[in-house]
């Protein structure tokens, strides 16, 4: 490619001037839609701020008060909580369900749709369907399983030590299906001489899904763990609609607490200091990771 | 997970959107400019329009706005969807998206009108002759400290408590005599549960309305929330202690509380409507939803007084607004305190409008003669409620035991001050005394102070 710098007039006939104006509308969308909010975010922390009158400059007042809320360690650990249980529970499920699928040769379609039909029901239909399962008397859904095999009814949302775990169940369910067509693709991609040389070699399949199958995609794993880790520090939906936070805040979530501060106190100042200290706490969280898994990572 | 991160994503968008598309909106406060021309052409926008799931509803809202945009030629009135909900109220406020009128919880307006969310509207209701009908006990709730007006009371309710008559009968109880008393109340529960099997009574949990009853309750055991300043909290003491250790005592000790402790407004009223409760603390408009959306038998539906410990101390009163769009001019504020007084006090007034407005409920399959309370003055309610009697068709009968109280209990209004953070705050006290056995309610109490305390102090 010719080099014009320092030759304007040849930047120009090449159409140089047409390109720009053809980018920059769509860059000031870009600039202001995406940008444009998280700037407005970063000045709204720093004021007291109803949106209906002027605003005052507070400083770092927002902050010191979220910060001493007392109720931001309970919200801090209640998403910790859920991020941990989401982790052991929910990021295993979609790679067996990816691993398996793509195990079966013929009917691999069958299971396909049947682990991707979650994804598609909206969360708010699916919560609905899922508080009915969790209906805490003994005519519910679950507890009428539990009681064939003589087991008394759990009281599920309602217990403040189960309605977390209840909480991550349903959000694996709906959430394993679209990853797991992720490492699906990613699967597509392993070579298959590499299966058939193991088979050779006399390797059964946990023998091939351990030493081909994981170590070819680990780097989509990885990927996917971290994004999981962002979207759980991230859970709003569940907690809101399942248990609106309680009982007893056991369910009551980061997020959850940026809500109220926002849309119950009408505290936007307080809503977007948290907001800011979430995205910090996850910047730091990714780039620890990224160092972290350097090492292992296929890029 | 992803579509979790998805979701969460999509909810950080819109709460940004919002917030860009509000920093283009105008940062100033309220202030309505201008000198008043009561004929000059003038658009305002209505709220609390129907959905279109009641078309019904929606027939008999266009036919007023029809009326009255024919009877006011200059004013043009459009509609829309929008309501309160204590959930999405502050961003609706805060996203500049507000109708010129629409219906607030008798809790927004004393946090309102110091924050200057709300116009000082005084002189032009005197222009609509308004001011006259209001019932200067209610007006209090609208009202700064200098006696100006800042929005129009319109319904008032009280809370009482609604039962299930069917089931008063299977347990054996006379379905015409509601318990008065708290004592009775944990009494009929356990005969409840032990004839039927049912809840004898289930609490409101959740989005705030956990903090808010265990208020009414409070109210009903002679204690306060909040003092008169609204400075300070006041619950940590005798009264709220008291409301809570029957809470404990009926969810632990008889288990008359069934098993969901996890409610709001909708779903306790839904598995009221299914009869899976006996008693639950509600206003009477809980009529409507449990009837018509939840198909409960009319004859089933019973409502009794609050019930008391010792006093009688008085019942928690709340009701709705019309608030006006602090951005609109003294043009659209004058149309919109037409458009209220001609669809909410005229037909106090007049005999025909009252007649024609029932008989127009029925023929939408509404209601005529639920009991309330008056925005107005008893007398005036009162003639209205005879004008209206012949076409009633709510069981007034069942509500008796409503209806005397609303004469014998002393209406207490709910806390001035943020009063919808301190109920979100107090819905983990009543939830951890329902779902944790050895939930230790001084502690909790104490805690919840501390919490609010900060909040009001804020």
């Amino acid at each position: 490619m010719a080099n014009f710098a320092g030759r304007p007039s040849a930047w120009y006939r090449s159409g140089g001037l047409s390109a720009v104006v053809f980018v920059l509308p769509l860059l000031l969308v870009f600039l202001y839609f995406s940008w444009g909010p998280i700037v407005r975010g970063l000045v709204l922390s720093f004021q007291k701020n109803n949106l209906v009158t002027t605003p005052e400059w507070v400083g770092m007042a927002n902050f010191s008060y979220v910060l001493t809320d007392p109720q931001l360690p309970q919200a801090a650990m209640n998403t910790l909580y859920f991020a941990l249980l989401a982790l052991i529970f929910g990021f295993p499920v979609p790679l067996f369900l990816a691993v398996f699928i793509s195990e079966l040769r013929s009917t691999g379609w069958l299971y396909n749709v049947f682990s991707y039909l979650p994804a598609v029901v909206p969360p708010v239909a699916a919560i609905l369907l899922w508080k009915f399962f969790y209906d805490p008397s003994s005519a519910g859904v679950f507890n009428t399983i539990l009681g064939w095999i003589g087991i008394d009814p759990l009281p599920w949302l309602n217990s403040s030590t189960l309605a977390m775990p209840a909480i991550v169940l349903e959000a694996t369910w709906a959430g394993a299906g679209a990853t797991s067509i992720i490492y699906l693709a990613a699967l597509t991609g392993v070579r298959t001489e590499l299966y058939e040389a193991a088979e050779l070699d006399g390797a059964g399949i946990w023998s091939r899904v351990w030493h081909v199958t994981l170590p070819q995609i680990r780097g989509i794993i990885l990927i996917m763990m971290l994004l999981q880790l962002i979207g759980t520090f991230q859970v709003f939906t569940e907690p809101f609609l399942f248990t609106g936070g309680g009982p007893d805040n056991a369910t009551t979530t980061i997020l959850l607490l940026i809500y109220r501060y926002a849309f119950i106190n009408g505290d936007f100042g307080a809503a977007t200091a948290l907001s800011v200290l979430l995205a910090i706490v996850l910047c730091v969280l990714s780039v620890v990771y990224h160092l972290l898994t350097r090492r292992w990572s296929t890029t | 997970m992803t579509r979790s991160s998805a979701r969460s994503f999509a909810a950080f968008t819109t709460t940004a959107a919002l917030l860009t598309l509000t920093a283009c909106a105008d940062d100033s406060g309220p202030a309505a400019g201008g000198s008043i021309d009561q004929n000059a052409p003038v658009t305002i926008t209505i709220g609390d329009r129907p959905t279109p799931d009641k078309p019904a509803d929606v027939a008999a809202f266009d036919r007023n706005v029809k009326a009255f945009m024919e009877k006011h030629q200059n004013i043009t009135v459009k509609s829309t969807e929008t309501k309160w909900d204590a959930q999405t109220f502050q961003a609706q406020v805060a996203g500049g998206s507000l109708p010129t009128v629409m219906n607030i919880s008798f809790t927004e307006p004393q946090n309102m009108i110091p924050n200057k969310q709300l116009p000082d509207i005084t002189e032009e209701l005197k222009l609509v002759d308004l001011t006259k009908d209001l019932n200067p006990e209610t007006l209090k709730i609208v009202q700064d400290g200098e006696g100006r007006i800042y929005g129009v009371p319109i319904d008032v309710f009280s809370v009482g408590l609604a039962y299930n008559r069917a089931l008063f009968t299977q347990a054996g109880l006379d379905p015409d005599k509601p318990p008065t008393t708290w004592d009775e109340v944990r009494a009929y529960a356990k005969q409840i549960k032990e004839k039927t099997g049912k809840a004898g009574y289930a609490q409101l949990t959740k989005d705030n309305t956990g903090g808010w009853m265990l208020t009414t309750m409070t109210y009903s055991m002679g204690g306060t929330v909040q003092s008169t300043d609204g400075k300070k909290s006041t619950f940590n003491d005798a009264p709220t202690k008291k409301a809570l250790q029957l809470l404990k005592d009926m969810r632990w000790t008889d288990d008359t509380m069934g098993t969901n402790f996890l409610y709001n407004q909708e779903e306790i009223r839904q598995d009221f409507a299914a009869g899976k409760i006996g008693m639950v603390l509600q206003a009477p408009d809980a009529y409507d939803m449990t009837v018509k959306n939840f198909g409960m038998k009319p004859t089933d539906y019973g409502h009794g007084a609050l019930p008391q410990d010792g006093g009688p101390h008085g019942t928690l009163s709340g009701g709705s607004i019309k608030m006006i769009n602090p951005k609109a001019t003294k043009n659209e504020i004058v149309a919109a305190l037409k458009w209220i007084k001609s669809q909410e006090f005229d037909k106090y007034t007049s005999e025909a409008l009252a007649v024609e407005n029932a008989k127009n409920s029925i023929a939408d399959k509404g209601f005529v003669g639920r009991p309330g309370i008056s925005p107005l003055s008893q007398e005036t309610y009162d003639q209205y409620n005879k004008w209206r009697e012949p076409y009633a068709n709510v069981p007034v009968k069942q509500f008796q035991g409503y209806i005397d109280s609303t004469k014998s209990l002393k209406l207490l209004p709910e806390p001035s001050n943020k009063a919808q953070e301190v109920y979100a705050l107090l819905d983990p006290v009543v939830q951890q005394v329902l779902t944790k056995q050895d939930a230790d309610i001084d502690k909790l109490l104490t805690d919840a102070a501390t919490k609010i305390d900060a909040r009001l102090g804020r």
